[in-house]
């Protein structure tokens, strides 16, 4: 049934994806059985109707083909804009995972971020839930951007604010500070990675600040791998993740928080008994749910390869890369974890590769690495010094032509091989220069040589001759030029 | 590339360690520290090409050439590593006595100047065991201070050095080995490469006595290496100390595998072996 509550857009298909994804579906399943919720802005279909299989579903999107398609599916549908929405119906939850950036149609008021925020709280029931995703405009999504969030691109940016809508949380805890003002509890608030569309990694700030950091970071920089592979970027964002992780700035640049906030109960009836079982949600979410067994401990080898390479520790790089080829020569250096002497997967679920020695020296080469045999500016030789020095036997490993797995592509590697590039060109023609001085040297000295071989070399009636006709020639030259 | 790295049978060495012919060592792609020093590992007035490596001994060098601009420092270590990882064991037990002293010396370019006289006084007033000489070729072929050695002990000389490929005296740093492992002090009126091989064979290393200098010398690096490594200096430093600073700047710890070295070297196998 479609409800048509005014302001809706008669001819408009959404131009990005909705929200979705498994991590955001393991969300929703979370939702009491049997409650009534509305799903609020644009979500995938099959996270809908998860959903509506176990409750009462009311959807609320501004496009109405979208309402129709909805429809279509026996779904509830509200069409129009969020500032039509009065509170004459009421919910026991409202997910909102899209964010609040596709409540508003073009048609009426556009409500900044807390005022979308007040118009969902307003639809809550006491004690109802929000499940909300919020945006972080200094996310490492937004750092790595070519593209400026204020530079209208799509047909939906009709209103490009960008960092600049200031009733935006901007931080975990002024989005914290905000809720309260709503008179919303926080329950649960993760950070998650790669991006607020699709998250594939949350945690809450507790999990990154006492987790086993090494995990964690490996985890943040693999999400953001699998999203950015090929994409053009400014930087390089697996770096960018696992380093804010690291440096326990997790939350503040992840990309968007994920909130779990419950609007204050009525006053309990006398004698009534208490019903509402808080919804716990779990520190860590990886993939399509918590992980299965605790995150190893230890540092992600590519990280401690880099780091000894950087320092020119040879004996650090040459018994990491024999540690790892000895343990696990199959899996990527992003996906080993080593601590003390023990290398393991971190994802075991991964294909086994037999291009990783490979791999890491493209990492090393494109991403413009110092390393401790900075000679070597072929792929080929840099791999195959890699492979003596991991201990491997064979001078020259036959090395796989298989494609490196895509990488992201970002401008700052670009530079940097430009740069590199630039310098060998450089190297290549001082060195050309030096050569053509040296052959120039080298043939002065072969024809005075010469000289000297056709002077003492021959017969001695050969000789002869040839002095004889030598002084001949002069003599003649002479009178010529007196003449 | 370059002569030097021929000089001492550095590369006779490192193509022996490699499985390779010691007596005919194919062409270095690159530039091999011919000597201790606090530059940036080549010697003075080497031609240098752009792109090419230099393989220098120790990571301290190899920041010191990055910071004078040399982009392809690249640390193996020193090659008289490479001799100790190859060569016979040291007999058991140790016959070692005495002392082996090498005077500083000068070159085809400049001659030491200085008192050998008041030099060997201070030398006899200061060890207790006998003294073996080891005189540089420079001073060992000029015969005046020669004979003033040989009157005060036995007077040796580890070979020729080379120079442009020609007359280089393959097993110098065999020599030298040998040498070394027979006396049980090894002592300089200069930190050179000489005390650090010393230490690494086993000898007590000792740094002392006038320290004379060269013709055109800038004696402020003297003084800064007297600063920078105490530790070596004196007429008996604590013996594990003077080790272990000795080692650290041969680069003990940083030697290459033979498969690593020759990829390095521009040996691999599967390259055609370009005569030096």
């Amino acid at each position: 049934v479609i409800r048509l509550i005014g302001g809706e857009m008669p001819g408009w298909n959404e131009d990005r994806p909705p929200a979705g994804g498994a991590l955001y579906g393991y969300l929703t399943d979370q939702l009491p059985a049997g409650s009534r919720v509305l799903v609020a802005g644009p979500h995938d279909p099959a996270l809908i109707e998860a959903l509506a299989a176990r409750t009462a579903v009311t959807c609320l999107v501004r496009s109405q083909p979208e309402a129709e398609r909805l429809d279509a599916r026996g779904l509830d549908v509200l069409c129009g804009t969020l500032t039509k929405l009065t509170d004459a119906d009421r919910w026991d939850a409202v997910v909102a995972l899209d964010g609040v950036g596709r409540l508003c149609s073009v048609e009426g008021p556009q409500y900044d971020w807390t005022e979308c925020l007040r118009a969902l709280r307003n639809v809550l029931l006491p004690g109802g839930l929000l499940l909300l995703t919020v945006e972080n405009e200094l996310g490492v999504h937004r750092l790595v951007d070519p593209a400026a969030a204020t530079v209208a691109l799509t047909d939906d940016a009709w209103r490009p604010l960008g960092e600049f809508d200031d009733s935006r949380p901007g931080s975990p805890a002024r989005l914290a500070d905000r809720l309260a003002t709503e008179e919303l509890a926080l329950d649960w608030l993760g950070a998650a990675w790669p991006s607020p569309a699709a998250p594939t990694l949350v945690a809450t700030a507790d999990a990154l600040l006492t987790g086993p950091a090494g995990a964690l970071s490996a985890a943040a920089a693999s999400a953001v791998a699998s999203a950015y592979a090929d994409r053009a970027v400014l930087s390089d964002p697996r770096r960018l993740a696992a380093a804010a992780v690291r440096a326990g700035l997790g939350p503040e640049l992840a990309p968007a928080w994920l909130v779990l906030a419950r609007l204050a109960p009525a006053p309990p009836a006398t004698g009534a008994p208490e019903t509402a079982t808080p919804l716990r949600l779990p520190p860590v979410l990886l993939g399509d749910g918590p992980p299965a067994g605790p995150l190893p401990t230890g540092r992600l080898l590519e990280e401690l390869l880099l780091t000894a390479c950087l320092r020119h520790d040879l004996p650090a790089v040459r018994g990491l890369l024999t540690g790892w080829m000895a343990a696990v020569p199959d899996a990527g250096p992003e996906n080993v974890v080593v601590a003390g002497e023990t290398f393991t997967k971190l994802d075991p679920g991964v294909p086994p590769r037999a291009d990783v020695l490979r791999c890491f020296a493209t990492t090393l080469l494109t991403g413009g690495y110092a390393h401790p045999w900075p000679a070597a500016t072929d792929l080929r030789t840099l791999t195959a010094i890699l492979h003596a020095a991991a201990g491997l036997p064979g001078d020259q490993p036959a090395i796989p032509t298989d494609e490196d797995p895509p990488i992201p592509n970002s401008r700052r590697d670009q530079e940097e091989q430009l740069r590199s590039l630039r310098r060998l060109l450089a190297d290549a023609e001082a060195r050309a220069e030096v050569y053509e001085q040296e052959i120039a040297k080298r043939d002065a000295e072969l024809t005075k040589a010469r000289v000297q071989i056709a002077a003492f070399g021959g017969s001695f009636g050969y000789r002869m001759a040839k002095l004889g006709y030598g002084v001949a020639r002069k003599a003649r030259q002479r009178l010529r030029k007196r003449a | 590339v370059h002569h030097a790295n021929h000089f001492y049978g550095h590369a006779h060495v490192l193509a022996e360690y490699c499985g390779l012919d010691p007596e005919h060592p194919p062409r270095i792609d690159g530039y091999v520290q011919h000597g201790w020093n606090v530059v940036d590992g080549l010697g003075i007035g080497t031609p240098y090409l752009p792109g090419r490596p230099i393989f220098v001994w120790s990571e301290q060098t190899r920041r010191r050439a990055w910071s004078m601009g040399r982009r392809q420092a690249t640390v193996i270590g020193a090659p008289f590593l490479y001799l100790l990882r190859f060569a016979a064991p040291e007999p058991e037990p140790a016959t070692r006595a005495g002392t082996i002293w090498y005077p500083f010396h000068g070159w085809e370019g400049q001659q030491v100047k200085g008192s050998h006289g008041r030099q060997i006084d201070e030398i006899m007033a200061t060890e207790t065991g006998p003294v073996t000489f080891c005189l540089y070729w420079n001073e060992y072929h000029n015969d005046k201070i020669r004979a003033e050695y040989e009157k005060a002990g036995r007077v040796i000389c580890h070979g020729y050095r080379g120079f442009q490929w020609r007359d280089t005296d393959i097993r110098f740093l065999h020599n030298q080995l040998g040498e070394l492992r027979a006396h049980r002090r090894v002592a300089s009126n200069r930190l050179s490469s000489a005390i650090f091989y010393g230490a690494a064979a086993g000898c007590e290393p000792a740094v002392y006595g006038d320290p004379m200098h060269l013709e055109r010398e800038d004696l402020a690096v003297a003084e800064r290496i007297r600063r920078q490594w105490p530790e070596l200096h004196g007429k008996h430093p604590e013996p594990e100390t003077a080790r272990r600073s000795a080692l650290a700047e041969l680069g003990d710890g940083y030697l290459a595998s033979p498969a690593e070295l020759r990829l390095l070297l521009g040996w691999s196998l599967d390259r055609a072996a370009v005569p030096a």
